[in-house]
């Protein structure tokens, strides 16, 4: 590699120009030990750095008994938000599951909805030679050409949370999204009737949501009843979401509803009408359920959100995958729905109960 | 040395080593040349190196003709895109609004392909033209207005990314070009494996020799060490830095575009290209490019992002969870940036007193 000689090149060249120093009159030995142990340091501290990184998850299992001896299978999970707590369920549902079938699995991806960070994984995880891809195809077309590259290596690609019709996974785990924001969309209607409402989306465009905002859009369109949606961007950033959803509120005092497609965009729209005092004036509803929407969807704060069971998206590719292995292609992928539930206030109670399915705490236990 | 003459806190004055002079004392010119390689970004190519080298010792898949491709996405976008930065940050300034450009560039060329009914390359070449008036807008605010240039390019970044949102309503569409399969523009534009690199290469090679043997990158690098005094000498100081903007706005829109035909989709979420602006003004101050002015190296900020690709791609090959990922990411960048430092007083300390 060209580096190799640039790098070379270039500790010849201090070499050469120590050399020079040490015929100058001035030569400092001191400076010159002192530069040569720092590189020295700087070399090693980086590789000690870098030698806590060793790779974790893996497992036992006692599959074994069930299915055969088989190698300790390793699954890699592409994600567009790798650090978004919703997903934290999904990655318990995938360390059950890799326990319970003795394989271990890596989650990796963007932080951000970043595709092209996103295929970039995808490739990693071909090049390192996975033994399954799970990916959340937040994009219609950016996936099609490295998730055939991968099943063309022999790997097999499910999708999970997010699904594109023409990419050529092999199945999809996850909630119809179009159908839950066309569902979300129907009660908005019976529930508001006319007026204006609020709709609000963390990211607007990407594949794991517009088409939730779309849904609902569509439904109240067709429903034919005078009803205004504006939908409004809160951001990635949490923080800013609840100033975004109060802002709306303010300069639409007659609001009828307030509405969030994303989880993040949920929970601050449920502080939100806590902080000022809009339960039973304004309706209002959401996705996900993380542990404050809980909280609140039990006080009454918003009438409704829309599981779609974030552990079952992990654990189920994770089964799939690992079907598909020990069958050698013969059994596996299946399409899965895993959610369109209405949690109300009245069925919310379940969920109050720290537990790994909703990601609200890390032991493994039998739920109360 | 040229890069501590460039260097406003040279402790050397009387050294005839500018790069001014440099250029007059032509016969050294090919020492020159080796010195500066060997200074200014020679520490991180050392580190680049061990953190490669790591990797391949650690990992079975790094040194593997397969890996080659992935990692170039790594670092090749990022390199063009820190290249064009290292010319606004040589001038003491910033641009912020790259990851604007980046995202509006590919959604501009789609319009102009599918609305306006264009053909490939010349909708590519509209919408990189669109990016120089917004650099150059972005150059006038700063140079001849005189706002300051964190919040002058900010203001841009918002702008651009709101009238991506705004135009592409939100949904992202495939790019044009971009589906396979491949024509030639597809893979000249970013679509073909090495086609990335082979821009990076080329941008990053211009844009030293532009940087160090021109009359521009002269002025530049004079304009970031003592503006007054650039101008003072007969330098147009206005029209540089609104040259400088439009040439680092022309290559985030290049990189905007090419990305986009890469991943085949033109996304107008703009989160993700904000992390790739402070990837891109990461990889040009690891590689030597100083955020206060006046000293920068182009070839540096190449293996810069040559470092925080192998960085990244390593990590992900050895296995690393993404929550583990950003804190082995951090702590190395930190390690490997104090070293830097250390590394790069040691030497200046030994060779400033020769």
């Amino acid at each position: 590699m060209s580096d190799t000689d640039e790098a070379y090149e270039a500790v010849e060249r201090l070499d050469y120009l120590d050399r020079q120093e040490s015929d100058r009159p001035g030569f400092d030995r001191r400076a010159f030990l002192r530069r040569t142990a720092l590189t020295g340091v700087a070399a090693g501290s980086v590789s000690t750095i870098l030698a806590a990184c060793g790779s974790s998850a893996s497992s036992g299992g006692g599959s074994t008994s069930v299915f055969g001896s088989h190698p300790s299978y390793k699954f890699v999970f592409v994600n567009h938000v790798t650090t978004n707590p919703f997903f934290t369920p999904t990655q318990y549902g995938i360390a059950d599951a890799c326990k319970l079938l003795g394989c271990s699995y890596q989650w990796t991806g963007s932080e951000n909805s970043d595709v092209n960070q996103m295929v970039n994984a995808l490739n990693s995880a071909v090049t390192a030679k996975a033994d399954g891809i799970a990916v959340s195809l937040i994009d219609l077309h950016a996936f099609n050409a490295p998730v055939e590259k991968a099943l063309a290596a022999g790997m097999p690609v499910v999708a999970y949370n997010a699904d594109a019709p023409t990419n050529k996974r092999l199945s999809y785990i996850g909630q119809d999204l179009k159908l839950a924001g066309e569902k979300m969309g129907e009660r908005i209607v019976s529930a508001v009737g006319s007026g204006e409402v609020g709709l609000f989306i963390a990211t607007p465009g990407s594949a794991n949501l517009q088409p939730r905002i779309e849904g609902v859009e569509k439904a109240v369109r067709s429903s034919g009843k005078p009803i205004t949606t504006h939908s409004v961007a809160t951001g990635a950033a949490v923080a800013g979401e609840q100033s975004t959803i109060e802002a709306f509120y303010q300069s639409h005092k007659s609001a009828k509803g307030l509405y969030s497609v994303d989880g993040g965009s949920t929970e601050s729209l449920a502080k939100v009408m806590q902080k000022l005092g809009l339960r039973g004036k304004v309706h209002a509803g959401g996705f996900d359920l993380t542990e404050q929407t809980i909280k609140l969807l039990g006080e009454g704060f918003i009438d409704f959100t829309i599981d779609q069971q974030p552990y079952l998206q992990g654990f189920l590719p994770t089964l799939q995958l690992f079907l598909y292995k020990v069958s050698n292609s013969q059994t596996g992928p299946f399409e899965a729905n895993t959610g369109l539930k209405f949690v109300t206030k009245e069925t919310v109670e379940p969920y109050v109960a720290k537990s790994r399915y909703e990601g609200t705490t890390t032991a493994a236990a039998v739920v109360k | 040395m040229a890069s501590v003459a460039q260097d406003p806190a040279a402790r050397d004055p009387g050294g005839s080593r500018g790069s001014a002079q440099g250029r007059r004392a032509l016969p050294g010119w090919r020492e020159l040349g080796a010195r500066l390689l060997a200074l200014r970004e020679g520490s991180i190519i050392v580190i680049a190196l061990v953190t490669a080298i790591y990797f391949s010792v650690n990992t079975s898949t790094f040194l593997t003709g397969d890996n080659f491709k992935t990692l170039l996405p790594y670092f090749a976008p990022f390199a063009i895109l820190a290249a064009g930065e290292v010319f606004v940050m040589i001038l003491g300034e910033i641009d912020l609004s790259i990851a604007g450009l980046y995202l509006f560039a590919p959604i501009l060329f789609y319009k102009m392909n599918t609305s306006v009914g264009m053909s490939l390359v010349p909708a590519v070449i509209v919408a990189l033209l669109v990016c120089m008036v917004v650099g150059a807008i972005n150059g006038v605010f700063v140079s001849v207005v005189g706002v300051n240039s964190f919040v002058a390019t900010l203001g841009m970044l918002f702008t651009l990314e709101g009238l991506s949102l705004i135009i592409s309503k939100g949904t992202p569409v495939a790019t044009p070009g971009g589906q396979p399969p491949l024509g030639t523009f597809g893979k000249v534009f970013g679509g073909g494996t090495y086609s990335e690199l082979i821009w990076a290469v080329a941008i990053v090679v211009i844009l030293q020799v532009v940087l160090t043997f021109s009359r521009w990158g002269l002025y530049t690098v004079a304009i970031g060490s003592n503006k007054l005094g650039a101008a003072e000498a007969g330098v147009r100081v206005n029209v540089v830095m609104i040259r400088n903007y439009m040439l680092c706005s022309l290559t985030a829109g290049l990189v905007g575009v090419f990305e986009a035909v890469r991943s085949a989709t033109v996304q107008p979420n703009p989160a993700g290209p904000n992390e790739i602006l402070f990837l891109a003004v990461a990889a040009a101050v690891i590689g030597g490019t100083l955020l206060t002015g006046g000293s920068g190296t182009v070839v540096g900020a190449l293996i810069g992002a040559l470092f925080l690709g192998v960085l990244k791609d390593g990590l992900i090959l050895q296995g690393v969870q993404a929550n583990y990922l950003l804190f082995y990411t951090g702590l190395a960048v930190i390690v490997a940036m104090t070293a830097n430092v250390f590394v790069g007083r040691a030497r200046r300390g030994t060779i400033t007193r020769g």
